[in-house]
This record gives structure tokens, sequence and C-alpha cells, in this order.
């Protein structure tokens, strides 16, 4: 088990207040494979340095979990195929 | 021949500052350029560790839209 900071850009043009539920969603691949999520933290709407699939801005969401390699793995993996998340980065913050 | 003046060190910016974070972009956007270009390391007087870690966390931060990535020209 390893810790993991996962950081999301979601689509501005969802609303704020599904994110939470919809991130949620997402981790309970973590939950299932024993993993914790120790913190979901919403930044909320944020001008973008430069376009992402055209969009100016991006709604932005920091997670904290520890889990395996393989199930941060899938969870990037769905997330990625979802398309209301514009792009995501998996960092080890022990060892960044 | 007339002696040049040794332009005096600044002390290290980042002292005080223990882990380099990409999230910080207001610490970050003081070791880039106006167009977005890190800043060497004889300008920003940081050891050679903190500058590989200010270079990497500027480009996770550019990566995740938080930085600019370089702009086109010259400085």
């Amino acid at each position: 088990m390893r810790r993991y900071e996962v950081m999301v850009i979601l689509d501005p043009s969802l609303d704020e207040r599904t994110v939470a539920p919809s991130l949620d969603q997402f981790l309970t691949v973590v939950r299932n494979d024993g993993g914790t999520v120790e913190k979901v933290d919403v930044w909320g709407r944020r001008r973008l340095s430069y376009d992402i699939a055209k969009k100016p801005e991006g709604i932005y969401a920091v997670i904290d979990l520890t889990a395996t390699p393989a199930t941060v793995k899938e969870l990037d993996r769905q997330m990625n195929l979802n398309e209301g998340i514009l792009r995501t980065k998996v960092l080890r913050p022990d060892v960044h | 021949m007339k002696p040049r003046r040794t332009p005096r060190k600044k002390g290290n910016p980042l002292h005080g500052v223990g882990h380099i974070d990409y999230k910080d972009t207001d610490l970050l956007r003081t070791f880039i350029s106006d167009r977005g270009k890190i800043r060497s390391r004889r300008v920003t007087g940081v050891t050679i560790r903190q500058q590989r870690r200010l270079a990497r966390a500027i480009k996770n931060a550019r990566e995740m839209a938080l930085l600019p990535y370089a702009a086109p020209g010259r400085g």
C-alpha cells in the first residue's frame, strides 16, 4: 500500500455541487480493493493557464488516498475514460 | 583597468521552504520569467537539488495547467 495524491481537472460545465459525489463514485474502486481515501479537496472552478479541450476553465480537485499501485492505475484508467474529466495526475507525495 | 564590481549575492530565496509542492503556484511563479520560462540557477541562487525539484514541480504544474508553458519568442 502506498500513499498517492491524485489531481483531477473536471469539465467546467458540470455543476460544482455534483463534483464531490461523482468523484466519490470513482473512489469506490479504491475502497473495494482495501485502500483508504484520506481527503477529497474540491478547489472549485479555476482558470486554466491554457485551454484544455477548448475549455478555458476547469474544476480542480485533489484526492489523497492510500492504495496498491494496481488500484490507483485502475482508478486513473476509469477517470480518463470519463468525458467529464479533462485531465488527471497521479503523484506519490513521499517521493515528489 | 577599472576593477569590476562583483554583484553581491542575495540569500537563498527558498530558505525555510521544506517541501517544494507543484500546487504552490505562488511560490513557483517567482522562479519563472514573464514568458513562463524556468529561471536559471545563476539567477535564482538556489541549491542544485532545489533547482532540480523546482524544475520538476514547475513541469508538473504546467501539465495541470496551473502554470503556462513558455511563450514563443525571446526571454
